[in-house]
């Protein structure tokens, strides 16, 4: 039997049809439902386009909540767009399933939302004139090359909250055309989306989101941990941070600390809807850092800070890159990797992301290895030779006195 | 003093010590300076290609199962990891089957229909080329 999963919120917002803003567009999907796993917000960085899906299938023989269909659809959906389809033929899929919804979408393929009810259209045409349509079934579609977005919310049985749902609905839609209009990016009105959503439904378990322009997804950030459970509530804390040294804590750790136990500095505490919008916004000091060639701990985490650091000060320059990890290779602060060479980094400026690639050193080594002009071999056997030697004569001289007269007596029989 | 020593011997004690220092130093530089290994060569990385759906992390996850991981060597042609002594070709085709069991989260989607890894003896990265199919994945 498939776990379902039924996402009440879907959406997806592009604010930049051309392709080039790589903040520019954006999906994520919420529910007040168990088992929002990533399967519900499916994106492909290569062919840049995401798949939300969600919907009960009510024809169920077993009683329960049949998952099938949503999948099915998901896979012809993919199929489609893979096939350079439209995302009007791709959304409609879900028509020819029983209460399925699909919401699909990209930043230059624009987006549509196929479903039963509680579905806007938002367009924002060039001089600013916003126009929401409610659907209630059919399929909503926005044109490749329009600004913005397609909306699903729904109230989830169980949700102890009142249903508010049509009137949210309608105020992020407005919500989203507003901001749109004023010039937002895509991946920062999603924030304020979940913000709004979580907050005043109660719809609000992740579930996640992603960027679909720049292939950044929140992945398991806020999903569930195990089958049949929620994921983590949008409306509340996730981390709190300090702003000066950077040190940050998870709850429910993060209740027992008040202030940063680096430098004593208060913590910042940070909401998920504010870690949902930083980690899927691509930002000017926001470097996505990828290493490559060792799994080591540690390899990660400091090299994306050594790089973050670089840019910051030098600019996307691969020269300057590579100085500086190679710096904290012979200084210590990144062990059992080769220094590496400006053509071993890989930059992508339009996304802000950096590749490393490492060649890792062998033998559990943790330094690179010394260039000396005489071969390790002859200088390995000279040292034993050297060390036997030494030996020797100290065996000699301890047993100096005996050696000596025992010579003598014998010289002296001859 | 306690113990009485001549100076010479104490001369040649001192000989000898520093024969055996600069021996050992020899040997340690001879090391430092050595690219050669003698417990195998570690595996250092597990690169991951062709996938665009499916996340990474969950292909890596199923190839670390099959051996592929931190804390694994290779010796010659044997895998050794900390549960098993396994040939190399053996652990691969194992890997190349696991690869394909790779869902997508939440799912039993299985989208990768093909797996082909390649593994640098010298440097221990694994190399893993995928092939992601959904026309063939089949929905239970």
């Amino acid at each position: 039997m498939m776990n379902a999963a039924s996402a009440t919120l879907n959406c997806i917002i592009i604010t930049d049809p051309t392709g080039q803003d790589p903040n520019g567009a954006a999906a994520g999907s919420m529910s007040f439902d168990e088992n929002m796993f990533q399967s519900t917000f499916i994106f492909s960085p290569a062919d840049k386009f995401a798949i939300l899906s969600g919907g009960v299938d009510t024809t169920s023989t077993t009683g329960g909540i049949n998952d099938t269909p949503r999948l099915s659809a998901v896979i012809s959906s993919i199929n489609i767009l893979k096939a350079n389809g439209t995302a009007q033929a791709a959304a409609s899929v879900a028509n020819s399933y029983t209460g399925q919804r699909l919401v699909v979408g990209g930043p230059t393929i624009g987006a549509a939302l196929t479903g039963t009810s509680g579905n806007y259209l938002i367009v924002v045409a060039n001089d600013g004139t916003i126009t929401v349509t409610p659907y209630s079934g059919g399929t909503a579609v926005l044109p490749p090359g329009a600004k913005g977005a397609v909306m699903h919310l729904l109230h989830t049985p169980g949700n102890p909250q009142n249903d508010n749902t049509s009137a949210v609905g309608q105020a992020t839609a407005i919500m989203i055309g507003q901001e749109i209009r004023d010039g937002h990016s895509a991946t920062d009105i999603m924030g304020d989306v979940f913000k709004k959503v979580s907050i005043e439904s109660g719809e609000k378990y992740g579930g996640g989101a992603v960027n679909i322009g720049s292939g950044i997804s929140t992945a398991d950030m806020f999903t569930p941990s195990e089958l049949n459970q929620t994921g983590y509530p949008m409306d509340q804390p996730y981390v709190k941070v300090d702003n000066i040294s950077g040190w940050s804590v998870g709850y429910p750790t993060a209740d027992s600390y008040t202030t940063s136990p680096i430098d004593n500095n208060p913590l910042q505490v940070v909401y998920a809807y504010d870690a949902l919008r930083s980690a899927i916004t691509v930002q000017q000091t926001n470097v996505t850092v990828f290493s490559y060639g060792s799994d080591s701990p540690g390899i990660s985490a400091t090299t994306s800070q050594v790089v973050s650091y670089s840019v910051s000060k030098h600019g996307f320059d691969a020269n300057a890159i590579a100085n500086d990890i190679n710096s904290a290779i012979s200084s210590g602060l990144l062990i059992g990797v080769y220094p590496v060479e400006p053509s071993n980094i890989n930059i992508q400026t339009a996304t802000k992301q950096v590749g490393v690639y490492y060649t890792p050193l062998t033998g559990g080594r943790t330094a690179p290895p010394w260039n000396i002009p005489i071969s390790s071999s002859l200088l390995d056997t000279i040292g034993n030779l050297q060390t036997a030697i030494g030996l020797i004569i100290v065996v000699l001289v301890l047993f100096r006195s005996t050696l000596i007269s025992s010579f003598s007596r014998r010289r002296k029989k001859l | 003093m306690f113990i009485k020593i001549r100076r010479d011997t104490l001369i040649i004690l001192i000989l000898a010590f520093m024969l055996i220092l600069s021996g050992r130093l020899m040997t340690y530089m001879a090391y430092a300076s050595s690219t050669g290994t003698d417990q195998g060569v570690p595996i250092s990385g597990v690169i991951i290609k062709g996938n665009d759906i499916e996340p990474t992390d969950i292909i890596k996850a199923n190839i670390a199962n099959q051996g592929f991981r931190s804390g694994s060597y290779i010796v010659g042609d044997t895998l050794v990891t900390s549960k098993a002594k396994v040939p190399l070709s053996e652990a691969i085709s194992n890997a190349e089957t696991a690869a394909t069991y790779s869902p997508i989260p939440g799912t039993q989607l299985y989208p990768i229909s093909a797996a082909s890894i390649t593994v640098d003896k010298q440097t221990g990265i694994v190399t893993v080329n995928v092939i992601e199919d959904f026309s063939t994945v089949v929905v239970k």
